[in-house]
């Protein structure tokens, strides 16, 4: 294994940010954040020894500007670079980029990124290593007309509904279910359009669309030398506007053949673009339970901490060693890795819980949770301003206990202790979900979270109303006395303050 | 006071240890550590709170729930944010923050019920804003790449 490289620049925002940061200091390597100049309070920054002001202009301008990062990796005289997720963790060019300028690049070779990335060309190679994939189209013409007859037979025999994907698509965007023969047309024209505008490459395909499917992938390292392992599965269906929301391992719908034969097709995919490091390969799996590949994601999730937690690794280590040339660790190619107890992460996002519009404005108080099994990834915390630009994830809820039934007492229990004001979060539907018959169960699909019953607002007991009129500076009561109130104008309407209780 | 959450919205007066909520007598008492309140008894049951305004916001976790509340301006307080009512006018509002990416119409053209007239994008999703309305387009207040906070007028459509 090469030597450790003295700084690491972070190419990302956010918890992301933060969680590499901590990995890098217990290796010994010196961190080094970047942040666009309207995020300089970002809570990254704020977290690091050390950051690089990227220039303003939004995320186009800096967190996606190749020439911008190499040149904070420069500045800072960082050799090697993580990228997180998002951003550019998934740009081929990047990954080009940073091995050209001599960097050490923490991410598979830039070849298997575009091999994946390209979602038409995956699904046949996929198909040829003997991976099974949705049945759909494999209409690979560079430009798409939208009546061609082609596409319109294709749909036909695939049946409706069905989906229409853009090639450069992922995470939900771009893409459209069409339930009539007769909006076929027009969804591909749509489609068409979102994948050239947002991924500059306007090809499509159509998928068979399943109704109540689960969302389940596998964790895959592979290392310089050819070996590629699992390290198991997350069960990911508890999705909202094909987002996901809760994330636990091991999945219940996973029997231990089917585990067996899921990894299998998970290495399979892997090595059959030469990977070398973290990747995760999704599957969907159907009510008779047969899988199928849909994506492979060529970076680092955003729920790997469950493996973590349920093996005991540290993810991030992992692929700054195998950067570095290190072999895979030997436990993890002989079998013996095998997880421990259940794990379950929550996503909380700044969104209204009911119809998951994104909230934004500034986290006046932060109080997250602690005590046994309980590990948090946080990328905000009281003062943080939540913008439009970036992604509305706040922070993950990791839990871990024995058993799953325990795991889900543990996140129920964590969730009820954070104290989040300012910025609406979607804590009210991850503890909907946690209190589902469906979801305690174990049988549910992607359709789970539309199925909640509706929840009815909860009326304030008496003692928020008395609390809201402490807080709202109502004199003339001597059990209210001013708590260091800053100065405040007299009229409340004039200005924001920050006047609190409880702080 | 007057303070408001969701529908609900009631008169609050605090003295000698009693609060009025809505004309109710509720003896209260408060918990302190420092000079933060932590936490609030009242009808016999002690309450973990923590509470903080912001401008004519105040928000409150009590009973393990967060709740928002507005406090109303008194009678002659002047407002510094008028919120058109959608209703009122032939007005577009914004439904939530973001950035607008495209604007797919202009000044005096005719536009029909359900035509797309901009695309809103917030975090990573695009939003269609749609006319409402057949009608003409007499007044745009955004442009590409603008921001915009929820609720305000993007367009008019006479």
């Amino acid at each position: 294994m090469d030597a450790l490289p003295r700084r690491l620049l972070i190419a990302n925002r956010g918890e992301i940010a933060v969680r590499i940061a901590r990995t890098a200091r217990e290796m010994g390597i010196e961190p080094v954040g970047v942040f666009e100049s309207s995020d300089a309070g970002g809570f990254h920054v704020g977290h690091m020894a050390r950051s690089i002001d990227l220039g303003p202009g939004g995320p186009a301008e800096t967190y996606l500007s190749i020439p911008k990062l190499l040149k904070a990796a420069e500045s800072s005289e960082a050799t090697a670079i993580h990228p997180g997720y998002g951003f550019l963790s998934e740009n081929a060019e990047f990954a080009r980029a940073v091995a050209g300028a001599g960097l050490l690049w923490i991410g598979p070779p830039a070849d298997a990124i575009q091999k994946m990335g390209d979602k038409l060309q995956a699904r046949r190679r996929m198909r040829e290593a003997g991976v099974p994939v949705v049945p759909g189209s494999d209409a690979a013409a560079a430009a798409i007309d939208p009546s061609d007859e082609e596409l319109l037979r294709r749909g036909a025999e695939i049946g409706f509904p069905l989906l229409v994907k853009a090639s450069g698509g992922g995470g939900g965007k771009g893409m459209a279910r069409v339930d009539r023969a007769e909006d076929l047309p027009a969804a591909l024209e749509e489609t068409h359009r979102v994948g050239l505008s947002a991924f500059a490459d306007g090809r499509v395909y159509l998928e068979k669309f399943f109704e109540s499917p689960r969302h389940v992938e596998f964790q895959v390292f592979g290392d310089r030398y050819g070996s590629v392992v699992h390290l198991f599965e997350r069960e990911c269906s508890v999705q909202r506007r094909h987002q996901k929301v809760l994330e636990e391992t091991p999945s219940v719908a996973l029997d231990p053949r089917l585990r067996e034969s899921m990894g299998r097709a998970a290495i399979e995919a892997a090595r059959a673009v030469g990977y070398v490091g973290a990747g995760t390969v999704e599957f969907l799996l159907d009510e008779r339970k047969n899988f199928y590949f849909l994506e492979m994601n060529t970076r680092l999730q955003v729920e790997h901490p469950i493996t973590e937690e349920t093996l005991g690794l540290d993810l991030v280590r992992a692929q700054i060693e195998i950067a570095l040339g290190a072999p895979l660790p030997p436990p993890w190619r002989g079998g013996k890795l095998l997880p421990q107890g259940h794990s379950i992460e929550l996503r909380l996002y700044a969104e209204d819980p009911e119809d998951f519009l994104p909230r934004s404005g500034r986290i006046l108080l932060w109080e997250e949770p602690a005590g046994p099994g309980v590990r948090v990834d946080a990328g905000a915390g009281a003062g943080t301003t939540v913008g439009v630009d970036y992604d509305p994830l706040l922070a993950k809820l990791v839990v871990s206990a024995p058993d799953r039934r325990s795991a889900i007492e543990r996140a129920r229990r964590a969730l009820s202790e954070w104290i989040v004001l300012g910025v609406e979060t979607n804590a009210p539907l991850l503890a909907a979900v946690l209190a589902s018959p469906e979801f305690r169960s174990g049988r549910y699909s992607t359709d789970l979270i539309g199925r909640l019953p509706s929840r009815a607002r909860p009326q304030p007991p008496d003692a928020a109303w008395i609390a809201a009129a402490l807080a709202a500076g109502d004199g003339g009561s001597p059990a209210a006395p001013a708590v260091s109130a800053p100065a405040r104008s007299r009229d409340p309407w004039d200005e924001r303050s920050g006047w609190r209780l409880g702080a | 006071m007057k303070l408001s959450e969701g529908e609900s919205s009631i008169d609050v007066v605090l003295e000698d240890g009693v609060a009025s909520l809505g004309g109710r007598a509720v003896p209260f008492s408060t918990r302190r550590s420092g000079a933060a309140i932590v936490a609030i008894e009242a009808g016999g049951e002690s309450f973990g709170v923590r509470a903080v305004r912001e401008g004519n916001r105040v928000f409150v976790w009590c009973a393990e729930r967060t709740f928002e509340f507005r406090m109303d301006p008194p009678a002659g307080a002047k407002r510094t944010r008028v919120r058109p009512s959608a209703a009122d006018s032939g007005g577009l509002l914004s439904p939530m923050p973001g950035r607008i990416r495209r604007v797919l119409a202009a000044v005096g053209d005719a536009v029909t019920r359900g035509q797309v007239l901009m695309v809103l994008e917030a975090m990573k999703m695009e939003h269609s804003i749609r006319s409402p309305r057949d009608g003409r387009l007499v007044r745009l207040a955004c442009a590409e790449g603008d921001l915009v906070e929820a609720g305000v007028a993007l367009a008019e459509i006479e």
